[in-house]
């Protein structure tokens, strides 16, 4: 019995250290091995280009994997573990998170992206390299700004409605908001400006310094940002914003903003070209009575995206080569047709099939004026904290558009939120 | 167990035989303790672990990807002193005050109702559970329509009986009924099942013995219904504290990772939520969910002494019962 029970646990408490250690060891570093894994997330990268890609590079072995939820995460957390890594990961606009950490990415210099970066925009090209010089991300796509308006109803009040004689009439925000009070006047009860976030937002995405140095230093100079706050505060206090800045739900997505939309009561807005999609879907009704035209203030852009390789994978010089075709100029027209990415290299914005006119857009070719915004957005310097410091002066100016905050207190509360935090994190002493 | 392994090997003389004899009885006992491992491990690895790490966390600084810098008790000291922390306990505290009190009322009406001679019963029980077991991201996206400034459901209504449209998205209070509105929803029914419960439980004597007396209905719900069901209420009233201080989805999912207008449904976990997976600010999220886990601690105390209270307070209420 003793016997058979000594041999019994022998046997069992064998096999406990065989899987503890052979669970120790296969833990793999990348996710598939032996194979090329790619994660983006959904609507990041088009599925069709992607599975042309696997066929094209058989000895390569990609493995396209689509993340549902949030790729940050995933990709924060096998990074922390540094087991069931991706080779190829697709990164956001916040790319400056991982420059603490661009050791643990393959610089793309090395495997030979020098001679590419002539066919993309110098400026996305900038933000994908840290300051340290190393290049850590691949662009994939932009998001340049444009006025969108309702060509029918600016022609009815007898405003300037064609492209041209609008973006002459908005050329600055000053302009803008005259114009805009004139078109109220003009059509009571409708607005010009989605809310005063957007003023903010868009007024700071078109200067070439937000808020932190390339080495992450508080900018002694930060008149940039009262500016776009004060243009904000003023379009509030004109009485121009539709104020449907609070009840964003996380999708970003607004039933109130739907809704002005279709109903004609958000008459323009400015935004970056992904909004688009949403403007189509939620208010298919007025296809054909929007036209876009160059932004008030000038070229700006807001979002976009990167691939970069981690430096776990083991054939980072093939990795870059299928990064390269699919991110190529002859893939981003049918990614931007396919799924609205907007091409990160310049060469595309003269290819025929995307200067084709647009019936939503009463036959404007919008390619014609987002490109010309994209060529001559300024190059400018994405910090870790930006997103962060960026919502605590947008929920700010909230308060003052929907809770009747006094707008000095609140550009002082921001202030202080803002200097608290940089100082957690210690970028101020 | 552990008493008898020490005993036994003090009484070994020799020392080679005592860690034989040791070892022999230890591992006699492994099949019992890897009948119960199964428990310690999982929590060990998805428990205790993350608990003791994330105070591990709450003492540095760091972003998720590079690398952490230790700050000692820094991120505690500016936990103290953020004042928006301090709104978000203030506004958990107070949705769950909005939320529980009318919840509380209307499911003991619901269980009374069910409780007195209806048809269906049992359809009726189902439907008043059914929002319980509802996707709470699946109710906060109905509700944001519901919620709607300008083309919402219930500011129709209210246009309909001549109310002004309310900024139900747009001001704190209006946030904070927003979603102390959607709490109850979710919560009656479950409660009004668990009062049902109670209610079917007390004994028939005491309502006769009342209707004897002379007692009205209301009288006999404040004077005897009402004091026998207090066990009942508690439970309520501790579950629902559980619940109200962890509310995040409708938040979430309602106003995004801000909170909205004034920061008004910033609750505890949101704020947390949003500083460490939003922010990345892992060090100071941490901080932040120990700052939860105190409230927590608060919270459990005042409960439990709000639970020991009947047996202190028993004369009374059998006085009343009577």
């Amino acid at each position: 019995m003793t016997l058979t029970r000594r041999s019994f646990l022998a046997v069992t408490a064998a096999l406990g250290a065989t899987a503890l250690g052979v669970g120790a060891c296969t833990s793999p570093t990348t996710a598939n091995p032996g194979k090329l894994t790619l994660w983006y997330s959904s609507n990041g990268l088009s599925e069709k280009v992607l599975g042309e890609a696997v066929a094209r590079f058989p000895e390569r072995h990609l493995v396209p994997s689509k993340v549902s939820g949030e790729l940050k995460q995933r990709l924060l957390a096998a990074l922390s573990g540094e087991a069931y890594l991706p080779d190829i990961t697709m990164i956001g606009d916040d790319i400056s998170t991982y420059f603490a950490a661009a050791d643990r990415f393959v610089d793309l210099n090395s495997v030979g992206a020098q001679q590419d970066q002539d066919r993309y925009l110098d400026w996305k090209w900038q933000a994908g390299r840290t300051p340290g010089g190393v290049q850590l991300g691949f662009p994939i796509d932009i998001g340049p700004a444009a006025l969108y308006y309702r060509h029918d109803l600016f022609r009815e009040a007898g405003l300037p409605s064609e492209p041209d004689e609008v973006a002459a009439a908005v050329s600055t925000w000053d302009d803008y908001f005259e114009f805009g009070k004139r078109a109220q006047e003009k059509l009571p009860g409708r607005y010009m400006i989605t809310d005063t976030k957007t003023v903010f937002t868009y007024s700071l995405a078109q200067e070439s310094k937000k808020y932190l140095d390339k080495q992450n230093r508080y900018l002694s100079d930060q008149s940039q940002v009262r500016r776009a706050w004060d243009r904000a505060v003023q379009a509030f206090r004109m009485g121009l914003t539709a104020g449907y800045a609070g009840n964003a739900s996380s999708s970003g997505d607004s039933i109130d903003r739907n809704a002005a939309w279709s109903t004609g009561k958000e008459l323009s807005f400015v935004s970056a070209s992904w909004i688009t999609g949403s403007l189509k879907q939620a208010a298919p009704n007025t296809s054909g009575n929007w036209h876009l035209c160059r932004p008030p203030g000038g070229p700006g852009n807001q979002g976009g995206s990167f691939l970069a390789i981690t430096r776990y994978c083991p054939d980072p010089q093939g990795a870059y080569e299928v990064v390269k075709w699919i991110l190529g100029p002859e893939n981003q027209p049918r990614t931007y047709l396919e799924l609205g990415l907007f091409p990160s290299s310049p060469a595309v914005y003269d290819d025929p099939q995307l200067l084709q006119p647009e019936e939503f857009f009463g036959g404007q070719s919008t390619m014609s004026v987002f490109g010309a915004v994209a060529k001559e957005v300024p190059a400018v310097y994405f910090s870790p904290y930006d997103i962060t410091i960026s919502d605590t002066y947008t929920d700010e100016l909230t308060n003052v558009e929907s809770a009747g905050k006094d707008p000095d207190r609140a550009w002082d509360d921001a202030n202080r939120l803002v200097e608290r935090l940089l100082r957690r994190q210690g970028v101020l002493a | 167990m552990t008493a008898t392994i020490p005993t036994t090997s003090r009484e070994a003389p020799a020392p080679q035989r005592r860690v034989n004899a040791g070892s022999r009885k230890r591992w006699r006992y492994l099949p019992q303790y890897l009948a119960i491992a199964p428990f310690f491990v999982l929590f060990a690895v998805f428990g205790l672990y993350p608990v003791l790490y994330s105070l591990f966390l709450s003492l540095q600084r760091w972003d998720g990807v590079g690398p952490m810098k230790f700050v000692g008790l820094e991120n505690f000291a500016f936990l103290l002193s953020d004042s928006v922390f301090w709104d978000s306990i203030g506004n958990t505290l107070l949705i769950w005050v909005m939320s529980t009190i009318p919840m509380l009322v209307l499911a003991m009406l619901v269980a009374l109702g069910l409780n007195s001679s209806v048809r269906h019963k049992g359809v009726l029980r189902v439907a008043y559970f059914l929002p319980n077991v509802t996707s709470i991201v699946a109710m906060s996206l109905v509700f944001g329509s519901f919620f709607s400034n300008e083309f919402g459901v219930l500011n129709w209504f209210l246009g309909l009986v001549g109310v002004d449209p309310v900024q139900w998205l747009n001001d704190p209070w209006a946030i904070r009924s927003a979603l102390s509105i959607m709490i109850i929803w979710r919560w009656t029914g479950y409660n009004a099942i668990i009062f049902l419960a109670g209610l079917q439980a007390l004994p028939q004597e005491v309502f006769e013995a009342a209707k004897l007396d002379g007692a009205g209905p209301v009288q006999t719900f404040f004077r005897v219904t009402l004091p026998l069901m207090r066990p009942m209420v508690l439970f309520s009233v501790v579950m629902s504290a559980i619940g109200g201080l962890q509310i995040f989805t409708e938040s979430q999912v309602l106003l995004g990772n801000r909170g909205g207008a004034d920061g008004g449904g910033l609750t505890m976990v949101l704020y947390f939520y949003n500083t460490a997976f939003a922010d990345n600010d892992f060090g100071y999220g941490a901080a932040i969910a120990w700052g939860i886990f105190v409230v927590v601690v608060v919270f459990s105390v005042l409960n439990w002494r709000l639970v020991q209270r009947p047996e202190r307070g028993a004369p009374d209420t059998k006085g009343a019962g009577r």
